[in-house]
């Protein structure tokens, strides 16, 4: 672990370790534990793949105590209380919705089937978020649906779009121009104003995707059937 | 009730900012200039992070439904009331079917309009500044109303002391990737100066660029102020409206200070940059 002073009130840690499930689901809890502990001088936490940073009330501890704070807390003492969560999330994969997918397929030489039965039989860990509010990083894809992003971003890209881009799959949580093939489309709402939190999902869960045809789809957004489950 | 007849080029509402949803990619906004917008709220005794309007290279012209106190702050927009040119950093009562106009910029990039109570707007995450994706509207537009919220008029400051001063010299912190520079990159970095090119809320963009071997990272959390190298050597600082996490190389971090400077640029102006640890 190494502690970096961002600036007058930020502390960035980095960690070396290899990038796997567990040690995403390991800074998600250190995260949890000073948001927890320290919660009367903080602003904000960012976690991302390797990485937290800590922004913190700069009028009400200097930098040296919160970094000696900080670094008293040790990664091994975390105790992991509960198993990050799993969030079940609907996905139509049919081309109407997919528009990327037949590409893709024809570009990677394997079947839209088959990138779908890929896609799909895998559990992701939300790596990070960013980019849009609410917008997540899901990792780590199967070799076969590696890719770069678009030559071509989308002009429009809708919300609820599954996308691929390098070893990583995402969604999009609002419409918005965007560069990653998308080969699906959710009904459910991802980013909602209305819900405390707006993201039903933090850095640290997991999501799984499950198929479901264009009419269940159409049926979901009609009767707006808007949330998912967890396991 | 405040009636926008020409909203200016970019006007917005903005408070101190957005916190606590960073982790879920919300960004900060607030205001660009700090310094600037909280004088502007405590000469008419708001409170330090309460909404206002801030405006961009161009001013709007606002007619007036009701009596209001007001102040102006930050950049040199010459105002004028009814025809009339007003003083800023002080507080200016204001009548009903009076029009403000505010001009275009001749010192720095935005200037900071209070009312005294501050706007009446719906707090989306716990504040009132605009964005595209939170807040259904995100910049002002001909037509739109204002609404002011009751005001107690106390604690008025009539002659602020702490006048907007336009600076070209930016301090910075080394960030988290600069050492990925090489010595060259780093003389040319702090000896040369830049221009400032395209930019917005979000970023920066700056006209030079640096011979470098930079390679990408990881995608990483940044800030406002965080100064970024693309592999082909651009240089983008991010600003108040950026993105939370990023994929180039960290290479400077702004201070605060020099953060609210940075927002007072304009296209073409020059930058030297100071490393102070």
């Amino acid at each position: 672990m190494k502690y970096f002073i961002y600036n007058e009130n930020s502390i960035l840690i980095t960690f070396n370790s290899e990038i796997n499930s567990e040690f995403i689901y390991t800074i998600s809890s250190l995260r949890t534990k000073i948001e927890n502990d320290f919660k009367e001088y903080l602003i904000d936490t960012v976690q991302s793949i390797n990485s937290l940073l800590i922004v913190y009330e700069r009028n009400k501890i200097s930098t040296y105590d919160f970094l000696t704070k900080v670094r008293s807390v040790k990664l091994e003492t975390i105790i992991k209380k509960e198993k990050s969560k799993t969030w079940e999330i609907p996905v139509c994969y049919d081309t109407t919705y997919a528009s990327d997918l037949e590409e893709f397929s024809k570009s990677k030489k394997i079947s839209k089937n088959e990138v779908v039965q890929i896609h799909k039989s895998k559990i992701y860990d939300v790596m990070s978020m960013g980019f849009l509010p609410g917008f997540m990083y899901l990792g780590t894809t199967n070799f076969k649906l590696h890719c770069e992003r678009k030559v071509k971003p989308s002009f429009k890209v809708r919300k609820g779009s599954i996308g691929l881009a390098l070893n990583q799959t995402c969604i999009y949580p609002l419409d918005s121009p965007g560069g990653w093939h998308i080969i699906g489309l959710s009904p459910l709402e991802f980013f909602d104003l209305k819900s405390k939190p707006p993201c039903f999902a933090s850095p640290g869960d997991k999501i799984k995707f499950f198929e479901i045809s264009k009419s269940k789809f159409e049926t979901m957004i009609k009767n707006k059937s808007l949330k998912p489950n967890f396991i | 009730m405040i009636k926008v007849l020409d909203p200016g080029l970019y006007s917005t509402i903005q408070d101190n900012g957005r916190y606590g949803y960073r982790n879920i990619g919300v960004p900060y906004s607030g205001f660009m200039d700090q310094d600037s917008a909280i004088e502007a709220n405590k000469i008419i005794g708001n409170k330090v992070n309460e909404s206002l309007l801030e405006i961009t290279l161009m001013g709007p012209t606002l007619l007036f439904n009701d009596n209001y106190t007001l102040s102006i702050t930050g950049g040199d927009f010459t105002p004028q009331l009814n025809d009339k040119k007003i003083e800023m950093y002080k507080p200016i009562e204001v009548k009903l079917g009076d029009v403000l106009k505010i001009n275009q910029t001749s010192n720095g990039a935005r200037c900071y309009l209070a009312f005294s109570g501050g706007i009446t707007s719906k707090n989306y995450l716990g504040s009132k500044s605009s964005y595209k994706s939170i807040t259904p509207s995100y910049f002002l537009k001909r037509g739109d109303e204002i609404k002011v919220n009751k005001s107690n008029k106390s604690n008025f400051i009539s002659d602020s002391k702490s006048k907007f001063l336009l600076t070209s010299f930016l301090n910075v912190f080394s960030g988290p990737e600069f050492n990925f520079l090489e010595k060259d990159s780093v003389d040319n970095l702090f000896n040369k100066e830049f221009t400032i090119g395209i930019n917005n809320r979000m970023a920066y963009n700056l006209t030079e660029k640096i011979q470098t071997k930079t390679k990408s990272i990881i995608s990483s959390p940044v800030l406002p102020g965080t100064i970024q190298m693309t592999p082909s050597g651009n240089i983008i600082i991010l600003h108040r409206d950026c993105q939370t996490t990023g994929g180039y190389s960290r290479i400077l971090q702004l201070n605060e200070k020099s953060l609210n400077d940075l927002s007072q640029l304009k296209i073409g102006d020059k930058i030297k940059f100071k490393l102070i640890n």
